[in-house]
């Protein structure tokens, strides 16, 4: 019970932060996808984009936004929390660590719900006919954010400094959906980065929230690669995240 | 009866007190043989044995870059120690990091709040941590603001207070839930002296409550204030822990003659220092002074004394 309670503390002082300020969130988690799906749209060449391609980009403007919120902007609260004597707080306190991480994940993946909420409903405006297999979307969702708030923990405990840390999260926040095929085909992906991308958990999560939003169920691989990739990168980060120095 | 004298009645009263507290009760702090070598090849303890009784109140003095904050950071088991032990009422720190916090509050020397909060919410969700259920938190976030005189800014949020605002709200964290041993590195640091009076009046309230106190501090006076032991780390080595009567004791010569130098008269003070006042008495007719004053030594001669570090401004030497 413990353990849930400062859970929930941890989220709680954090969900002031986004209560205070939210712009940063918006940016990163609505304006952003939102622009690069039109963006995505407007790029692909015909006047009359299909169904699939729009359920395509729809899908990557969900893993944009989610790997935005959770390496970008949740990488930026971790980083501070360590660099401004926060983090050194939460450490005098008989605090787990990973109660500590669980509740920076809790706020993650609220930021996440309001995320794609928000985006499936702007596709819905913009038209894109879908057919939401919801189950199957949230466990996407939620693996995936597990992922990378793994990543995200990691760089945070280990970057030397904040400017360090900071262009680290800021550059895989992005990198992670431009190097995968995200908004393109596999087949369009050059040769060398497609054996690079096939491995990268966006690629994963794209093929994953494409098939859900279709309405199709046939995610198991994905969400199987996408469970073992959230374990190895929570595991690293919490052996990363010590509250004792050395 | 002067101040000063006063100062000394309660100083020896809180030690007599505290004795006898400490006498039936266990060690609340053993620390043997601690050692901490950073990865730089800098050693910043270098072997300290270190015992406080419950209820004591022990305050460390050291120059800057003694090994102070070290010391206190392995306390807290921020800090992992190169070798050594550390027990808290009778718990080993190294291996029970989380036990041991649960007895503790702590006061780290620099530590962020969260801009966004409000000086309620952060006493009640620390609260919280600490184990108290919601009820009790929000009593204690109520009384610890008013004990920390921080009653006006309750609903303000962080961002907007004072340097010294902020420190307190960072001591009344660590009051939090009754910790039976308050660890606070420096807790009046960049306090104004009614803020740092309101601060002792707080640790003097939690140890008559029966908690124990280990504090470093770079005020002489507040050492002499409020501790029952006072602790001198320099270089990484405790150099002397021991009441302020013992400690005068380990000064071979306790009287201190600050002059005017007859050639000099608008020069710095000098000072030296001689094993009976009859010695200073010799020197002044010796030397022909005509501005000077005669005392005992103070904690400041026993610190610059045990630390090897001289007082700025003046000349200070011992007597031939």
């Amino acid at each position: 019970m413990k353990r849930v309670i400062d859970m929930l503390c941890v989220f709680r002082i954090h969900l002031a932060r986004l209560r205070a300020e939210a712009g940063p969130f918006v940016l990163a988690a609505l304006v952003f996808p939102t622009a690069m799906y039109l963006f995505a749209i407007a790029v692909s060449g015909s006047d009359q984009v299909s169904d699939e391609r729009r359920i395509r980009f729809l899908a990557g403007s969900i893993v944009f936004s989610l790997s935005m919120t959770s390496i970008s902007w949740l990488g930026y609260l971790l980083l501070e929390n360590r660099f401004t004597g926060r983090l050194k707080l939460f450490a005098t306190l008989p605090l787990a660590p990973s109660s500590y991480v669980f509740g920076i994940v809790i706020f993650a993946l609220a930021q996440a719900a309001i995320g794609t909420a928000t985006l499936l409903i702007s596709g819905y405006v913009m038209g894109v006919h879908v057919h939401v297999n919801f189950a199957a979307l949230a466990v996407v969702v939620l693996l995936t954010m597990l992922c990378l708030c793994g990543i995200s923990v990691i760089v945070a405990a280990r970057s030397r400094s904040f400017s360090e840390g900071s262009l680290l999260t800021d550059s895989l926040g992005a990198g992670l959906v431009f190097l995968a095929p995200v908004y393109y085909s596999p087949q369009a992906t050059p040769g060398g980065l497609r054996q690079l991308s096939a491995w990268l958990p966006t690629t994963f999560a794209a093929r994953a929230i494409q098939a859900s939003l279709a309405g199709r169920s046939q995610v198991a691989t994905d969400l199987l690669v996408l469970s073992l990739m959230a374990a190895v990168t929570l595991m690293l980060g919490f052996r990363a995240m010590a509250w004792r120095e050395d | 009866m002067n101040d000063k004298s006063l100062l000394v009645l309660n100083h020896s009263s809180s030690v007599q007190s505290s004795a006898q507290q400490s006498a039936a009760s266990p060690t609340a702090v053993r620390v043997r043989g601690l050692k901490k070598r950073y990865k730089d090849g800098t050693a910043a303890n270098r072997g300290i044995d270190f015992d406080v009784k419950t209820g004591e109140v022990v305050s460390i003095l050291g120059p800057n870059g003694a090994g102070k904050t070290t010391f206190l950071r392995q306390l807290t088991t921020e800090l992992r120690p190169t070798s050594g032990s550390i027990e808290i009422f009778g718990v080993n720190a190294i291996a029970e990091p989380e036990r041991v916090k649960q007895m503790m509050g702590i006061t780290p020397q620099e530590a962020g709040l969260f801009q966004t909060l409000t000086v309620r919410e952060h006493l009640e969700l620390f609260a919280r941590f600490k184990g108290l259920s919601k009820q009790q938190a929000r009593l204690a976030a109520f009384d610890t603001r008013d004990e920390l005189g921080l009653s006006a800014e309750s609903g303000k949020r962080v961002g907007l207070l004072s340097g010294g605002q902020r420190r307190r709200i960072l001591i009344g964290l660590a009051l939090l839930g009754c910790p039976r041993l308050l660890v606070l590195d420096e807790p009046t640091t960049g306090l104004d002296p009614a803020s740092r009076h309101s601060v002792w009046q707080v640790i003097r309230r939690v140890v008559a409550d029966g908690a124990t106190v280990v504090f470093s501090t770079h005020y002489i006076e507040e050492a002499e204030q409020l501790s029952d032991r006072i602790g001198i780390i320099s270089e990484g080595r405790l150099v002397a822990c021991d009441s302020l009567d013992r400690l005068f004791t380990r000064l071979e010569q306790s009287y201190r003659l600050e002059y005017s130098d007859p050639f000099d008269p608008f020069g710095e003070m000098c000072v030296r220092y001689f094993a009976t006042f009859a010695e200073a008495q010799d020197e002044i007719a010796r030397e022909q002074l005509s501005e000077y004053s005669i005392a005992r030594a103070s904690l400041e001669d026993i610190y610059f004394t045990l630390t090897g570090e001289r007082p700025p401004s003046r000349n200070t030497e011992g007597s031939e």
